[in-house]
């Protein structure tokens, strides 16, 4: 399918029973993940993009077409919006065989063609063979491919597919992030994906976009997102475990370092972006940037004491508490051989060194 | 290849299909048409007889439905599609001559009687002053005694009367099993889960009850004459108006006499 | 035997079916995925038949279709005679008292399709009519069946309310089981005896054959 496909564009706005603000969109043959926790709303922007929820207010728009605009009070109806939705749980039509499910998507189709095209979708999903099986005769992967093959059926202008991969093992998971990985190449329409698992999403997506209590926080590329989160909350949604608050000390100017008080200490970071002195800061660090010291070493170093060492195989999880308080601890991980040298053990004194670089700063929860 | 029509049929089609099938069916079963003639319980045998000779001698069928008048005079007054009615009280008629459904005041066609009926195994015994009754009562012999529903059946009301004549009714009450019509009250009284029964003569004697039990007729005096009197509606046709003329010539009438029915002048 | 009592009797089950299916279809649509106020009492009101004694049902009927009441002479200006002792108004009377039989299970066959199952026929580009009937009715199959086979069963069986605005007219009115009472009371008991083994036998073999169509029907394909 190659043609030109304007980007899918989706402004939603509503009090209630549905809280829900948001602002995405997604460029043609793009995947755009969609992440949040459970009950963020994530599946309610997936069902008002394909009509079947309409909110208070707003506009949805794709390739061009206006689908929902609350200001002209236009709604198409979900049958006329060209929208390929695989369900959470594939909702596949349980009395008509895989063949027949995908042929009932392409009604606007002549015989023989339907049969014919649906065919041809089964083998692009590497079904073919199975088309006679009844969805209860197929197994959890290959009735998603059925749910994918008839959501591409109606030759959509968007593809929505809600956490496809959550009810699938493992091994399953990882062969159909593949072919969807390969499905896209030849797919030029935006793609929506919908899931609560980070690594998903950093793994499929071009870019994410972070959703919580149906507010849409920030988009961005995944590292974009992960190591320049815009808030503490976005920060700890995607897995920032060392989140706190500090105070400029000392503004960086031009590509100088700055300075920030964090309780009784002062850490250099590499730049303090557009803060001012004194300005309260959120500040975080990925466990990549703290390294383990000797508790004698001399400044630069916070001094702290190790109150969790959990192995985890070829990595040990760290915890270490720097100062009297309880929001100060520090959590990283480390090479297990690494620290097998060292010695360690709980309730001992030891130095972390924070590495400037890795800090980053965003406004504090006000 | 009528199974591959009906495999590509959808359901509702199939239906449509039976549905007209049915019709169809029906319509052929249905082709015996004729007038549907009203007519008191009582006549059940009689009237049945008449008929068949009614055939015998026009060639013309009639559709004979028995129950109690009261209930066909509201279903006439409710325009009830009957061509004839026979009742087996002449007040019925009349009243509704006065509403102008029926075509005249119509004619007598006979004088009714009723009797005292025991079924065997009965300790009833049967006598025309009720005296019978009246002991099997006192002995606490009797726990159900049949009548037709005397407000909407004449033949009920002419029990009563008899009963209140006898000074029995309000005795008898409490023992009542009432018939929506006269052959409901036979029915109830043949059975033998009643004692007995006041109850037709025309229905005693028909061969079907015979050796069933005893009876013995109450006098004319114990009640108000069951004078039945019969008219044709308003928009009977020609074969209504020719079974009514039957009615009152000599092959019908002595059906009527062998059925224990009093005849009024022949006019 | 009393073959025009049995073709009433015939004629009445499966009349009643073709009219009251599609609306009870509708009907157990719009109470099983409806959204609207008073759902509860509408509920309440196609139950009615099941649990009121069919001489109050008869009762009501006979006021409702008499001439002289105004909604009975509205339906004889639409039918073209009074209703009452005819077919049509046993039939009419006869679609209303079937009512509960036909909805709750076809309500309850359509209550078990999962939401989302119809959610994806829409999205999938099918009309709420196409996906009533692609989907929503074979799925519901069963659920058809068994208002059918009850509909049956329990119009050839119909007595008091037929009788009460029906009266016993040949022809018309005097179905099977009508015209069994008559029998038993004019002692035809004979005849009373082969009509109730026949209608006995007949309402079997009708449930019997509805469902073996139903399994029929389910083995063979469902193509589009």
């Amino acid at each position: 399918m190659r043609r030109e496909v304007a980007p899918l564009s989706v402004v939603l706005a509503q009090q209630g029973p549905i809280p829900l603000d948001v602002a995405l969109s997604c460029g043609p043959g793009e995947l755009l993940a969609l992440v949040g926790p459970s009950g963020s709303g994530k599946t309610t922007v997936l069902r008002a993009i394909a009509g079947l929820y309409r909110p208070a207010s707003g506009r949805i728009s794709a390739d061009g077409d206006t689908w929902f605009d609350s200001d002209t009070g236009l709604w198409v109806s979900p049958q006329v919006r060209a929208v390929g939705l695989v369900f959470q749980d594939y909702a596949l039509f349980p009395h008509l065989s895989a063949l027949g499910n995908v042929r009932l998507a392409m009604l606007r189709l002549p015989e023989p063609e339907r049969s014919r095209q649906a065919a041809a979708l089964l083998a692009r999903v590497h079904l073919d063979g199975l088309e006679a099986r009844t969805p209860d005769k197929l197994s959890g992967g290959q009735r998603q491919r059925v749910a994918l093959a008839r959501a591409l059926a109606r030759d959509p202008k968007v593809l929505l597919l809600d956490e496809p991969f959550s009810a699938v093992d493992r091994m399953t998971r990882e062969r159909l992030k593949e072919e969807l990985a390969g499905l896209r190449r030849s797919l030029e329409v935006p793609i929506l994906l919908v899931t609560h698992d980070l690594e998903e999403a950093q793994a499929l997506a071009d870019r994410i976009c972070v959703i919580h209590a149906g507010t849409t926080l920030q988009s961005g590329t995944p590292d974009d997102v992960r190591l320049r989160p815009n808030s503490p909350l976005v920060a700890r949604l995607m897995g920032h475990t060392n989140v706190f608050e500090g105070t400029i000390v000392q503004a960086s100017a031009g590509s100088g370092e700055g300075r920030i008080r964090w309780g009784e200490r002062v850490l250099r970071v590499a730049t303090t972006g557009g803060f001012r002195d004194g300005d309260r800061v959120a500040w975080l660090i990925p466990s990549g940037y703290i390294a383990l010291v000797d508790a004698g070493a001399d400044d630069g170093v916070a001094k702290g004491t190790l109150i969790e060492v959990t192995p985890l195989g070829e990595m040990t999880a760290l915890g270490v508490r720097v100062g009297p308080d309880p929001h100060t601890l520090l959590r990283f991980k480390l090479a297990t051989r690494d620290i097998a040298a060292r010695a360690l053990a709980p309730d001992s004194p030891v130095g972390v060194h924070l590495h400037p670089e890795g800090i980053h700063l965003m406004l504090p929860v006000s | 290849m009528v199974s591959k029509v009906l495999r590509a049929a959808s359901a509702p089609v199939r239906l449509l299909l039976l549905g007209a099938f049915v019709w169809l069916g029906t319509a052929c079963v249905q082709a015996e048409e004729g007038p549907v003639i009203a007519a008191a319980a009582d006549l059940n045998f009689a009237l049945t007889e008449v008929a068949q000779r009614f055939r015998d001698v026009t060639g013309h069928t009639v559709k004979l439905t028995f129950g109690s008048s009261g209930n066909f005079f509201t279903q006439i007054t409710n325009g009830a599609p009957f061509q004839l009615f026979l009742s087996a009280d002449e007040a019925y008629v009349q009243k509704l001559a006065e509403r102008g459904l029926m075509r005249d005041g119509g004619a007598l066609y006979a004088v009714g009687r009723v009797v005292v009926y025991a079924p065997n195994g009965s300790p009833l015994k049967v006598d025309g002053a009720l005296a019978g009754v009246a002991a099997a009562l006192g002995d606490g012999q009797i726990s159900h005694f049949a009548i037709a529903n005397p407000e909407h059946a004449p033949y009920g009301r002419a029990a009563r009367e008899a009963l209140e004549a006898a000074g029995l009714w309000s005795k008898i009450r409490p023992f009542l099993v009432l018939g929506e019509n006269a052959t409901q009250a036979m029915q109830f009284a043949t059975s033998g889960s009643a004692q007995g029964g006041i109850v037709p003569l025309s229905l005693v004697l028909a061969s079907q009850v015979e050796g069933h039990g005893t009876w013995a007729l109450l006098p004319e005096s114990s009640h108000a004459p069951l004078r039945q009197r019969m008219a044709l509606l308003k928009d009977a046709d020609e074969v209504a108006t020719a079974f009514y003329d039957f009615m009152q010539t000599t092959p019908a009438r002595e059906i009527m006499q062998r059925h224990g029915f009093i005849l009024p002048v022949s006019n | 035997m009393d073959w025009t009592a049995f073709a009433l009797s015939l004629k009445l089950a499966v009349w009643t079916c073709v009219l009251l299916l599609p609306l009870a279809i509708l009907i157990a649509r719009a109470l099983a995925w409806g959204r609207f106020p008073l759902k509860s009492v509408v509920e309440s009101l196609i139950m009615l038949p099941l649990v009121l004694p069919p001489t109050v049902l008869g009762f009501y009927l006979l006021v409702a279709f008499s001439p002289q009441s105004t909604f009975g002479a509205f339906l004889k200006a639409i039918v073209g005679e009074p209703l009452v002792f005819t077919f049509a108004g046993i039939l009419v009377a006869s679609v209303l008292i079937n009512l509960p039989f036909a909805v709750q299970p076809i309500q309850r066959a359509l209550e078990a399709i999962p939401p989302n199952v119809r959610e994806a026929a829409f999205v999938s580009g099918l009309s709420r009519w196409e996906t009533m009937r692609r989907v929503e009715l074979p799925l519901a199959w069963p659920g058809v069946v068994s208002a059918i086979a009850l509909v049956i069963a329990h119009t050839l069986g119909e007595f008091g309310v037929i009788l009460m605005i029906g009266g016993s007219i040949p022809g018309q009115t005097r179905v099977m089981s009508i015209a069994i009472y008559d029998n038993v009371q004019a002692f035809r008991t004979d005849q009373a005896a082969v009509m109730s083994a026949a209608l006995l036998a007949f309402s079997l073999a009708a449930i019997a054959l509805v469902h073996v169509l139903a399994r029929w029907q389910r083995t063979t394909s469902h193509a589009p």
